[in-house]
Formats: C-alpha cells, sequence, structure tokens
C-alpha cells in the first residue's frame, strides 16, 4: 500500500535529479573544456559547430552542448539552435539515472544496451571518452573509478571544480541512498 | 545485486548439414515468395558455388529470376541501386546472398531499398531507421568467417562522398542462413585460415570483452572449440566434408555471440589495418589477436583462462594450474598462428605481411582509437596503448 503512495515521489525525484546532473554536467563540460589539455584534444577532432545531445527517450531531460572550435564546448542547456548531429539516448530515465548517478560507467551502460547513439559512431566513441575524464573530474578517485573504466593518472584538479565536484557529488551520494532504499 | 543487465536476439533460422541447399525452395515457399534474385560475385560464379543453389531451386520448380554477379568488394551504394533497379524491373519478391561479407551486405543493403523503396540508401544509414520487416531474405555464406548471415549490420561505401555508410536493423538480419558444407569446399588454404581466425576472434574478443552474456557465453565457447578442433584438420584435408562444416557452424555461432555482445580492440585495431594497409580483414584478426589479449590480461585473467578448455581441451586444462590458464590461452593461440604460418603464411607480424610501414603505425592508432569497436575493450585504450600494442605486434 505504502509503495504506491511512495512510487510516484521517487519517480518524480528521480527526473529530477537526472534534470540537475544534465545541467551540471553541461556546465562542467565547458568548464573542464577550457581548462584540461586530454579534453580539449579529444574535442578538436569533432567538426566546428557540433551539436552533442544526451538525452532521454522518448522525449525526456536533455543536455545539448556544442564544439564552437579549439577543443571547447559551448553549453547549450536543454535546447539546440540546429539539428543535432550526434545524440546518446537513453531508453529510460531509470538507465539514466543508473549513469548519472555513478552506479553504471557509461562504457558498461553502452554495453548493457542502455543506450543507442544516432550519429557517427566515430564520435560517440570520442564522446565517451570525453565523458570519462569529465566523471573522473567531477568524482574523487575512489567514485569514479566506478564510473569509468580507468582513472587517469595525469588528472590536475583546479582548485575551482574540486568545491563544486564536492557539492555535486554531496547531492548525488544523498540521493542514491535516498532512492535505493 | 549488480547492475547486470544483457539483451540477446537472433531470430534467423539456421538451416545447416548436408544437403542444406535443397531446402532453399520449401523455405522460399513458405513465406509466399515465387521470384527470387540471387546477388553474388563473380568470384563465387567462377567457382562454380552457384550450380547447386539453382540446381536445388529448379528441381523443385522454382525458378531463379535474376542473377547480379558483379558485387565488387567493397560495395557501394551505386550497386545497391543497380541491383535494386532489376529487381525492381524483373518483379522479383526475394532475395539470396550467395558469398562473402561484400555480396552479403550487398544483400542486406538492397532489401532495404526494394522493401522501403526509392534510389537512395543513404538516406537509410544508421541505426534504428527502418521500422518495417523487409522483404523475404536469404543467405548463403561462402566463406566461413564474417558471420554476416547472423548480424543486423551492413556496411555500404558512398563513393561520392567517400564515407563508409553504416546501416543497423534487426529487420536486415535474414530469414535464414544455410550453411551448406559445398559451399566452403573450395575454398584455397589461406583464406580458409584467415577467415577462420576472424570467426575465432570473433568468438574471443565476445567472450573476453564488457558486453559479454550468459547466452552470447554459450556460442563463443562452442565456437572456439570447433575452431581449435577443425581449422588444423581441414587445412590438411580441405576436401573434408565434416571439417568444412564444422568450421562453417564455427562461424556462425561467433557470428551469433558477437552480434549479441560486440567485439573490442583487436576489431578496432583491424578495421583501421584493413582501410590504411588494405589487407584483408581476417588476416588482420589473427594477426592482433594475441598481442590485444596480452594487452587486456589483467582485465580478462578469468574468461580468457576459461577458454583453455576450449582451445586446448580438458587434459591441458586440468594440468595448467589455474593462475597460468589465461597465459596458457594465448600460447594455444600462439601455437595455432605458427601452424597455419607454416601451412600457409598467414603472416604473425606486420612486418610480415610485407604491406605494412613502420610510420604508418601512428595513424593505425588514431584511427582505430575512432572505431567503434574500441568502445567494448575492457580496458580502456589511450593512444599510447594502441601505439604499443602495433609496436609489439610490429616484429
Ligand atoms: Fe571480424
Amino acid at each position: 500500500m505504502l509503495a504506491k503512495r511512495i512510487q510516484p515521489m521517487i519517480f518524480q525525484a528521480r527526473r529530477l535529479y537526472v534534470e540537475m546532473m544534465f545541467q551540471v554536467m553541461g556546465r562542467a563540460l565547458q568548464a573542464v573544456s577550457e581548462v584540461d589539455d586530454s579534453v580539449k584534444n579529444e574535442a578538436r577532432a569533432l567538426p566546428e559547430g557540433f551539436l552533442f545531445e544526451m538525452m532521454v527517450m522518448p522525449d525526456g531531460p536533455r543536455l545539448i552542448v556544442e564544439h564552437t572550435g579549439l577543443g571547447r564546448f559551448h553549453f547549450h542547456g536543454d535546447s539546440a539552435p540546429r539539428p543535432i548531429d550526434l545524440s546518446i539516448q537513453f531508453k529510460h530515465i531509470a538507465h539514466a539515472f543508473l549513469v548519472l548517478s555513478f552506479q553504471e560507467k557509461t562504457s558498461v551502460a553502452f554495453a548493457n544496451d542502455r543506450m543507442l547513439v544516432d550519429g557517427d559512431i566515430s564520435y560517440a566513441v570520442r564522446m565517451t571518452r570525453v565523458l570519462n575524464r569529465l566523471e573522473s573530474f567531477i568524482l574523487p578517485k575512489l567514485i569514479a573509478q566506478r564510473a569509468v573504466k580507468e582513472y587517469p593518472a595525469n588528472l590536475h584538479l583546479p582548485e575551482k571544480l574540486i568545491s563544486a565536484a564536492r557539492i555535486y557529488l554531496k547531492v548525488a551520494t544523498n540521493f542514491v541512498e535516498t532512492v535505493r532504499a | 545485486m549488480t547492475n547486470k543487465y544483457y539483451e540477446f536476439f537472433c531470430p534467423v533460422k539456421v538451416i545447416a548439414g548436408k544437403s542444406a541447399l535443397e531446402h532453399i525452395p520449401y523455405e522460399l515457399t513458405g513465406l509466399a515468395a515465387k521470384r527470387p534474385m540471387i546477388v553474388t560475385d563473380k568470384g563465387v560464379r567462377a567457382a562454380g558455388l552457384l550450380d547447386p543453389v539453382i540446381a536445388a531451386c529448379e528441381e523443385s520448380g522454382l525458378e531463379i529470376v535474376s542473377i547480379y554477379d558483379d558485387v565488387p568488394p567493397d560495395s557501394s551504394t551505386t550497386v545497391v541501386r543497380d541491383i535494386a533497379g532489376i529487381y525492381r524491373q524483373e518483379k522479383c519478391d526475394s532475395i539470396i546472398a550467395v558469398g562473402g561479407g561484400s555480396a552479403i551486405d550487398t544483400g542486406k543493403a538492397v532489401n532495404i531499398l526494394v522493401s522501403e523503396g526509392g534510389d537512395n540508401i543513404a538516406k537509410y544509414s544508421g541505426a534504428g531507421i527502418i521500422k518495417h520487416p523487409l522483404k523475404p531474405f536469404f543467405v548463403v555464406p561462402t566463406t566461413a568467417g564474417t558471420g554476416s548471415e547472423v548480424t543486423s549490420v551492413a556496411v555500404i561505401t558512398d563513393e561520392a562522398k567517400g564515407v563508409k555508410l553504416p546501416f543497423t536493423s534487426s529487420f536486415l538480419l535474414p530469414n535464414a542462413a544455410i550453411i551448406d558444407p559445398r559451399m566452403t569446399l573450395t575454398l584455397p588454404p589461406h583464406i580458409t585460415a584467415a577467415t577462420a581466425m576472424d570467426a575465432m576472434t570473433h568468438a574471443t574478443e565476445a567472450f573476453t570483452c564488457m558486453a559479454k552474456n550468459p547466452l552470447s557465453d554459450a556460442y563463443a565457447t562452442a565456437a572456439v572449440k570447433k575452431i581449435s578442433h577443425s581449422l588444423l584438420h581441414v587445412m590438411d584435408n580441405p576436401k573434408d566434408t565434416d571439417g568444412r562444416l564444422e568450421l562453417a557452424q564455427a562461424s556462425t555461432m561467433a557470428g551469433i555471440a558477437f552480434s549479441n555482445s560486440m567485439v573490442g580492440l583487436v576489431h578496432a585495431l583491424g578495421h583501421a589495418t584493413g582501410a590504411i594497409c588494405h589487407l584483408p580483414h581476417g588476416l588482420c584478426m589473427s594477426l592482433y589477436l594475441p598481442y590485444v589479449l596480452e594487452y587486456n590480461l589483467e582485465e580478462i585473467r578469468a574468461p580468457l583462462g576459461e577458454l583453455l578448455l576450449y582451445l586446448e581441451g580438458p587434459e591441458v586444462y586440468s594440468a595448467t594450474p589455474s593462475s597460468r590458464r589465461a597465459e596458457a590461452s594465448i600460447s594455444a593461440l600462439r601455437k595455432l598462428r605458427d601452424q597455419l604460418y607454416k601451412r600457409c603464411q598467414l603472416p604473425r607480424t606486420l612486418k610480415e605481411t610485407g604491406k605494412v610501414q613502420e610510420e604508418q603505425l601512428d595513424h593505425i592508432a588514431e584511427m582505430a582509437l575512432d572505431d567503434g569497436s574500441i568502445m567494448f575493450n575492457p580496458k580502456e585504450v589511450t593512444l599510447e596503448d594502441a601505439r604499443a600494442v602495433l609496436r609489439r605486434a610490429w616484429a
């Protein structure tokens, strides 16, 4: 009986969390592309004006960033100025939640058929590496190891990002604990 | 509870064994198809491989309405459009692809056009574009390696734009795959070896990469066992029908395994090497397999060790301490490669191919890093890692 009343709240909370995490990731992608050489190098191979989207099917929350050239990303929020070039689509909000709460690695989520790629697969491979790198920025080493295949050895966190990351992380862990129960 | 989740799908009817071709008319009739078109290449026709297919159909009163035998090794959008034109002109109602990877991919692409309409195959490129079942489609593989008869992917070159277009949809899967040992009986030794090692790589990567799952594992191990058992025997007795059938079945099984659990770095490097140095796919697979397994070793120790049972049999497996089994599996594959080198000079290093320059390695590494297969490799591959594997594979 209780479950029936609690479930919708969890659904709503999960959705809010995914929306929030997309915001966080979008901003973080932009920030990291300004300071991190390895992200810049990956991004440089993308065409200028390249629009990348991560979204939840069928029409759920989304995050859109543009490669504005020279390896820099610009966060567009949830609306795109032009048709998207590459879209990574979660099949369900539950799967987006698994990935964005760092319970399932991005690469594992791909392997587990949790999401689809619409667009050039070589760009998808590149963006997965960028997302892995981003996750290791946002998260302290212990959790990042769960989120990415390998924790990069050459990671030097800028101070500003560390403090931001702590806040996100706190939200994330609190949330995971609440929802898991 | 773990987060493990997987999907497994293979709706292809497998028709395998002696006189399998003779089942084609019955199976086509079952799908209400009366006017099949054969899509194949010149090599298949010259080898006389069409004759038993045509005879099998005609004996049952089923006329092959049209035969297109000019599929090039790298099929293009123009070829697909031309074949679709003939299909429509001749009022065909089904397709039988007879051949290797290229003929099969062409058959899949033609089926999209003749079912969905239009002349521009590029329009259907990508994943999930096709939403309806296509026309009846049968595949008769003439190599035992690619596994294309059970994959939902086709790759067609857009010559005008100079790009390779991928098509992915479960509707590309044929209704039936006909595995008849007559079709691979005349394969020359180096192709037998290279294609079998492609299948071996499909099974090994399916079993050790990130998307492995219990169902694909079963197909992968069975395929490894069949290939280890039969490959050298067939190399020494090319006319052995039973051995040929074993390899052909293994190739289909490995295809089912990897189409459900993907491949990894061997394929990423192989695709890049194929594109840059124009080496056959199977050759590249055989070449890179041990080096990539060594690179992935610590991540895949358990599953790779398990493969020893299928590579070498129960005696060797039980005599090898479990901490050494992964290394023993790599040695078994190296041994197999040495034997193949002795019999048909299948290259074991990039230098032995005589077609790769050392200066090209960086280019290969960069291109491999953009390949979709690298996503499912158990270890995250950096450019430096890819270069290191290539240097080890050099000589
Ligand atoms: Fe292959």
